[in-house]
Formats: C-alpha cells, sequence, structure tokens
C-alpha cells in the first residue's frame, strides 16, 4: 500500500538511524522508498562546506591555554565553597533554593534580570570626553573579562550559569564610555521578552549617535541608561513599547 | 613528540582544560564555518569560538551535562553569533560561500554549472531556519545535536531538512 511507504522526513530520519525496527525493515524491502531515499541523499551531496581559507589554529589555540590556565587557578564557582561554615550553610541555601523553585518560574526569573539590579549595578564609566570617545573607533560588541563575568553570575546568585541562555552585558555600553567593572555588569537573559538585549542596542545606538551629534551630554547619556534602561528607551523613543 | 603546553596548567583543571583544547582543535573550524555563514567575519568568528570554550570549561568543570555536548557547542556558538550580528551590518556575501568546493578561487567559479546555480536559488529562497539546519548537517552534525544547537525538536529539524532535500532534488532535476 502507498501508505506504508517512507516520507521524506522518515527517509532523512533514516540516515541517522532514528526509524523504528518496523519502518527500517519496510524500507530495506521497498524499492520506490529506497529509489527516493537515494534522490534524497544526491540532494544532500550538493551541500559543500565552506570553502574559504580559515586562518591557522595556532595562536588563537595558544591564547585559549593561556586564558584555561588563568581559569584553571581559580576555584572553581559553586553553591557551596569549601570550609567549616559549609554545613551550616546547607540547610540554609537548600530552604532558600526550594523557596526560590516555588517562587520564580524561569521565565520570571529571566524577567527579573531584564533590568540589573540598582546595588550589584550601578553603572560604571571610564574617564574619557565625548570628543575622544566618538573619534574612536566603536567597539564592537566588547566581552567582559571572564573572571569578571564569573563573579557577576555569582554577585546574582546564579550558581550554574547556562551560557545558551544568559550572557553578562554591559550597563553602560563601552561604546558610551562604560567601563569593566563588576558594577557595570549584569547577566542578561536571551530569552525573548519585550524589554531585551536588541531592544537595548537600538538604545545604545540611539544614545551615542545624539551624544556624538552635540545634541546629548555624555553624562547624561551615562546616567539615564544606567538608571532605568527602559525608562530611557521610552524618553529616548518616545513610546512605550519597543519600536520594532 | 606532542608539543608541550606553552603554560602549566594546575593538576585539577588541566586534564580538563586538555580535553577543552582536543575538542578547539575538532570543532574549531565547524564552528568558524557556521558563525560565517550567520554574516560574521573570521575575526569575529574566532572571538566567540574563544568565549565558547571559556565557556564550555566552566560547564564541564560546574559538572555539566556532556550530554550531546557538540550540540551545546553549537548553540552558545549561535546565541553569541547572532548577539554579535545584531550589533554590525550584515558582511557582504559571506553566507553564501559555503556552497563551494573547497578548491580556492573566486566564488563564481564554485557555481560552475546550472545545476550550483538552481541549487543556490533554492537556498537563498529557505527560510532562514531551514538553511541553518542544512549548513550544520554540512558540517557533519547529527539531527540530535541539530536540534540542541538550534532549540528545535528532533521531529523540526527532520522536517526541515526533508522539506529542503526535497526542494534541492527538484532543482537539480530540472
Amino acid at each position: 500500500m502507498r501508505d506504508d511507504h517512507l516520507s521524506d522526513q522518515e527517509l532523512v530520519l533514516a540516515a541517522d538511524g532514528e526509524l523504528s525496527f518496523h519502518r527500517e525493515r519496510h524500507l530495506a524491502g521497498c524499492p520506490s522508498c529506497r529509489a527516493r531515499r537515494l534522490e534524497l541523499e544526491d540532494a544532500a551531496a550538493l551541500l559543500k562546506r565552506y570553502g574559504g581559507s580559515l586562518p591557522a589554529a595556532s595562536p588563537a589555540r595558544a591564547r585559549l591555554r593561556l586564558q584555561l590556565a588563568e581559569m584553571a587557578e581559580q576555584p572553581a564557582a559553586g553553591p557551596f565553597s569549601p570550609g567549616a561554615w559549609r554545613m551550616a550553610l546547607a540547610s540554609g541555601l537548600a530552604l532558600i533554593g526550594a523557596w526560590a523553585l516555588l517562587t520564580f518560574h524561569p521565565v520570571q526569573r529571566a524577567r527579573a534580570f531584564e533590568v540589573p539590579s540598582p546595588r550589584l549595578t550601578p553603572g560604571a564609566a571610564r574617564t574619557v570626553d565625548r570628543e575622544a570617545l566618538c573619534n574612536s573607533a566603536l567597539p564592537k560588541n566588547q566581552v567582559a573579562p571572564a573572571g569578571l563575568r564569573e563573579r557577576v553570575f555569582q554577585a546574582y546568585g546564579i550558581a550554574h550559569p547556562d551560557p545558551a541562555k544568559y550572557e553578562v552585558d554591559y550597563l553602560i555600553t563601552p561604546a558610551l564610555g562604560g567601563a569593566d567593572d563588576i558594577r557595570n555588569l549584569w547577566p542578561q537573559p536571551y530569552l525573548s521578552t519585550v524589554w531585551n538585549a536588541r531592544v537595548k542596542d537600538e538604545l545604545e545606538d540611539r544614545l551615542r549617535d545624539l551624544v556624538c551629534g552635540g545634541r546629548l551630554d555624555l553624562a547624561e547619556a551615562q546616567r539615564d541608561i544606567s538608571t532605568d534602561w527602559i525608562a530611557a528607551y521610552k524618553k529616548y523613543f518616545q513610546t512605550d513599547q519597543p519600536v520594532r | 613528540m606532542a608539543a608541550q603546553p606553552a603554560v602549566e596548567l594546575e593538576p585539577r583543571g588541566s586534564a580538563l582544560a586538555e580535553e577543552i583544547v582536543a575538542l578547539f582543535d575538532q570543532w574549531r573550524e565547524p564552528l568558524l564555518r557556521y558563525l560565517a555563514s550567520l554574516g560574521l567575519p573570521i575575526p569575529d568568528g574566532e572571538e566567540i569560538v574563544q568565549e565558547v570554550f571559556l565557556a564550555l570549561f566552566q560547564h564541564l568543570r560546574r559538572g555539566g551535562g556532556r550530554a550531546n555536548l557538540r550540540g551545546w557547542v553549537f548553540r552558545v556558538a549561535h546565541n553569541l553569533g547572532l548577539k554579535r550580528r545584531r550589533r554590525q551590518p550584515r558582511a557582504a556575501s559571506v553566507e553564501w560561500s559555503w556552497l563551494c568546493d573547497p578548491a580556492p578561487g573566486p566564488e563564481e567559479q564554485c557555481l560552475k554549472n546550472e545545476t550550483d546555480r538552481r541549487v543556490q536559488a533554492v537556498l537563498r529562497a529557505l527560510p532562514e531556519q531551514d538553511r541553518r539546519c542544512l549548513i550544520l548537517r554540512a558540517e557533519g552534525l547529527r539531527y540530535r545535536e541539530i536540534a540542541g544547537a538550534l532549540a528545535m525538536s528532533l521531529g523540526a529539524v527532520s522536517m526541515s531538512l526533508a522539506r529542503s532535500l526535497a526542494r534541492m532534488a527538484r532543482a537539480a532535476e530540472r
């Protein structure tokens, strides 16, 4: 029966051994399905990998080794640190953990970091004047040093940060003179929310344009974005919702 | 004789660090190609790959899961790549060079026949997520790894690939 034949999706799955025994048996005995499988495999063979030349790995490998050596010297972060107080704290932490599990759904927790804690992340800026900042090349998505990122996660009580879920971001972007300082960093969730990293990027670009165009004082831009970046967005875009 | 590490690592972290470096050697190029397919210049890709493997070190050091590790690594790279892409203009035409043969030469030579041109037209017309699935498959990732990398279900990955390959097969036939 035609209905017994494998779909393209099943034929694709067969390449990774993801078919059930029953369907595998059908495939083995069906010339029509095998022919279709060959067609799809021929199509897959048309795909070739990126063909440009890539730089040698050795400089990047050496840099990675150095950074790993630096990280290996630091104690591994975790919910507990070694010490006599560890056991005494354990029960208290367990209670707090249970409370947090009951209180913070993952989405709620992610939303909790849409804006940073004013106590932990009030913002910090380098000493730089407007002209120098605007004449310098725009720092492209600068990444905070690894050790600093680790401390940020600890400060925010994220014991096992999953890099697939969080990014440590600057409150005052380096493009506006923001500093590599733990007071200027917070764990921003990738989880899509209304006020997410993309929206903040738009604000950063707008503020830099205004500052470098002489229409906004640099100190005022730094103050606005560090006090409440969402309020700053609403103020500078004159909207209650992200424009895009 | 194997080359000595440039830096002596502390005993507890050294074995893990060596494992990370071995994985770096294995996955760096596929990661760079994938990041290039997102439109990122190679130097930016190199920075992201560094971040990815430092994150992997921390993840494993805390006893993080090892199941589908390659999917995890590509997922972190994917997230960081998209984040960086938002902040800079899209690099011109990098995305399509993955269709070319590995032999050096101008891109035009890659499109050496009518079939290649038709297939490229199909690829251009695909939704971005379908293209990403294809690119990761071309890099040798298993379906479950692609699912992990792009936060999709196994069924969604296989459906996407089946749809794309069927279109490519039709284009190649014409």
